[in-house]
């Protein structure tokens, strides 16, 4: 009776745990590129929300704006600026993507332009010898992404026009995959979020078309794979709970911390809280917040 | 009545024989169902992609990275939606690197079964079965991660020579990333499955035939090669046919070291054939599955996935049909 007893009070459980959740479902579609950001922003929100839920169709940013349009989406995720056929929405600046060229540091070539890299990765430069400052002399191994994911689409749409990457390149399946080849091959080249070249001394961002790859350069847009991603929402009525998300989105630390994770740069958030050890204190100097020790205190006799 | 009760009824009467029946025979049916609906659900999915391509579908043309990327491109709201595939390289990538693999594993996993089984001192034994039992249930990612970090750039950086890579350099680069990188992995991954299931099949040989056949002065080897290898061929149908489904459909590994291009290896390049960068069908899913929003690339993805299940199907009919005349002297397996 005993164990009777208790899978029919596991059953009731489970029946009634979705009667419970009141949960808002928040539907969005739109942008490829802008994907495996949301999908990790919305992972983090459910510690802020937890009853709030998201669907997210990644339909391309021209199909989500008119899904907004439509009303068939409270939210579109876009990577491009508004164009005058997007009439009905408004667009709010979230955050900033850029993707830096990188190299193994045996290579000695320090920049590279637009060009260059489209005709490495569409095959029609194979050798470092086409590269002096290089000092290489061997064949180039081009690394990327598959189809999957932001950066993919991203490179494809600013650096290769569209056109697909030769099928010199090989396609890996994630952006650590893609550091890693770098990493381990003098030859080759591939292309990475800034999250992975900040700090790493085992790959070498090139500048690309003179300008360094760095999150201020990225910020101003000077830097050519530089862009916002934005939200578009609908100009009458957009709904509160999405408006509270974008927020949390553009100035919680915590989703800060998410962007720049993911490969992003995060346009307007706050600086997380610096916390310091025990012995240390907060000081500030040139507008940053660092930790500092604290001076003993003199024995006195 | 009394008379006629059954016994066990009266010894237990809250899980009689006949409950249980009915039980686990509703469950299987439950099983076959589902199988059944997957199979529906999958071939009605992926209709459209083979009625569109015919049996081109299976023949080679064109780059197929660039016909999946138009595949998905065409999936945008307002667009006609395209449906071209030539899926050949995809084909034959699986078919030669499953293939590889399962010969290569193959005969290492016949030897060490049969070392570990007769020839192996007991503490050897002792410690070669629970290793290939772990081995066995390792997941394939961390294979592919050892492939990734130790294989690949060994071969990319020490093995293939500069010539070589500038043979090819405007078609493919030979980074390490490529055929032989996969199927040493996928050998890795797959021999102590088969490893284990040959040395089950091998124990069960009846221990009578091999001591008569040492009695009469045939020596060990011979004793062993002739009798319980040959005693035992079910058992080694049964774990080839596994490990073969287990590298069919083996798609997170694949995608991280067989090189991720839609190329078909020519086997008329010599040499840079085994370093040729290659993709099979598990590993074309997983990298696309990000399509699976666009009507067209679904189609197609699921379309992959049906040929996937049919020729798993396929093989285990053919490891059936294939034990039924070997069955008659040997062991049940």
């Amino acid at each position: 009776m005993k164990a009777r007893n208790l899978i029919a009070l596991a059953v009731a459980a489970l029946l009634l745990v979705p009667a419970t959740a009141g949960a808002v479902t928040l539907i969005g579609s739109g942008s490829t590129a802008a994907e495996p950001f949301y999908l990790a922003l919305f992972k983090g929100y459910k510690k802020v929300r937890p009853d709030v839920k998201f669907v997210y169709t990644a339909d391309g940013g021209n199909a989500g704006v008119k899904d907004v349009q439509q009303g068939k989406s409270q939210f579109a995720g876009n990577a491009r600026p508004p164009l005058p056929s997007d009439a009905g929405t408004t667009y709010v600046k979230g955050f900033l993507d850029g993707l830096c060229i990188v190299v193994n540091p045996a290579n000695k070539l320090t920049n590279i332009t637009t060009a260059q890299t489209r005709d490495i990765y569409t095959g029609v430069t194979t050798n470092w010898s086409s590269f002096p400052k290089s000092r290489l002399h061997t064949t180039i191994a081009p690394v990327g992404r598959d189809s999957n994911g932001g950066t993919y689409n991203f490179f494809l749409q600013s650096v290769l026009n569209n056109a697909p990457p030769a099928s010199t390149v090989n396609a890996l399946l994630s952006d650590g995959l893609v550091a890693n080849a770098v990493q381990t091959n003098p030859n080759a080249i591939g292309y990475n979020g800034l999250a992975y070249v900040q700090g790493n001394s085992t790959l070498k961002a090139l500048s690309l078309d003179g300008v360094p790859c760095a999150p201020a350069n990225v910020k101003t847009l000077e830097y050519p794979l530089s862009r916002y991603i934005f939200f578009v929402l609908p100009q009458s009525n957009p709904n509160a709970d999405v408006e509270k998300f974008i927020d949390w989105v553009r100035t919680s630390p915590e989703a800060g911390a998410i962007i720049a994770k993911t490969g992003g740069v995060p346009a307007f958030n706050k600086a997380a809280p610096v916390k310091c050890k025990k012995g240390f204190k907060k000081k500030k100097s040139h507008g940053k917040v660092k930790c500092v020790k604290k001076k003993k205190a003199k024995k006195r006799r | 009545m009394s008379a006629d009760a059954l016994p066990y009824e009266e010894a237990s009467p809250r899980w009689p024989d006949r409950r249980v029946e009915r039980l686990l025979g509703a469950l299987v049916g439950a099983l076959l169902a589902l199988v059944a609906t997957l199979l529906v659900v999958v071939l009605a999915r992926a209709w459209p992609s083979f009625a569109h391509n015919g049996l081109g579908w299976f023949g080679a043309g064109g780059n197929v990275d660039h016909e999946l990327q138009a595949i998905f491109l065409s999936g945008d709201v307002g667009g006609t939606p395209v449906y071209t595939l030539h899926a050949w390289p995809l084909l034959w990538s699986t078919f030669l690197i499953t293939g590889g693999a399962v010969v290569l594993a193959f005969v290492s996993s016949l030897f060490v079964a049969v070392f570990a089984v007769e020839f192996a001192p007991p503490w050897m034994r002792a410690l070669l079965d629970p290793t290939i039992r772990l081995l066995a249930s390792v997941p394939s990612v961390i294979y592919g991660l050892l492939g990734v970090l130790v294989l690949v750039p060994f071969l990319g950086n020490h093995v293939i020579s500069e010539q070589q890579k500038a043979s090819v350099a405007y078609i493919v680069s030979l980074s390490g990333y490529g055929l032989i990188a996969a199927v040493l992995v996928l050998t890795v991954m797959i021999a102590p499955l088969m490893v284990a299931i040959f040395s089950d099949g091998l124990r069960t040989v009846p221990s009578g035939w091999l001591e008569g056949s040492l009695a009469l002065g045939v020596n060990r080897w011979r004793t062993f090669w002739k009798i319980a290898v040959r005693t035992a061929r079910p058992a080694f149908v049964a774990g080839t046919v596994l490990a073969t489904a287990r590298a069919l459909g083996e798609a997170v590994m694949l995608a991280m070291v067989a090189g991720s291009v839609g190329f078909s290896p020519n086997p008329a390049d010599g040499l840079v054939f085994l370093f040729e960068p290659s993709r099979p069908l598990a590993a074309t899913i997983l990298s696309n599955s990000d399509g699976l929003s666009a009507p067209p690339m679904r189609a197609t993805l699921f379309a992959l996935a049906a040929v996937l299940l049919v020729s798993a199907a396929l093989l285990s009919l053919a490891g059936y049909a294939a034990k039924q005349p070997l069955k008659r002297y040997g062991i049940q397996a």
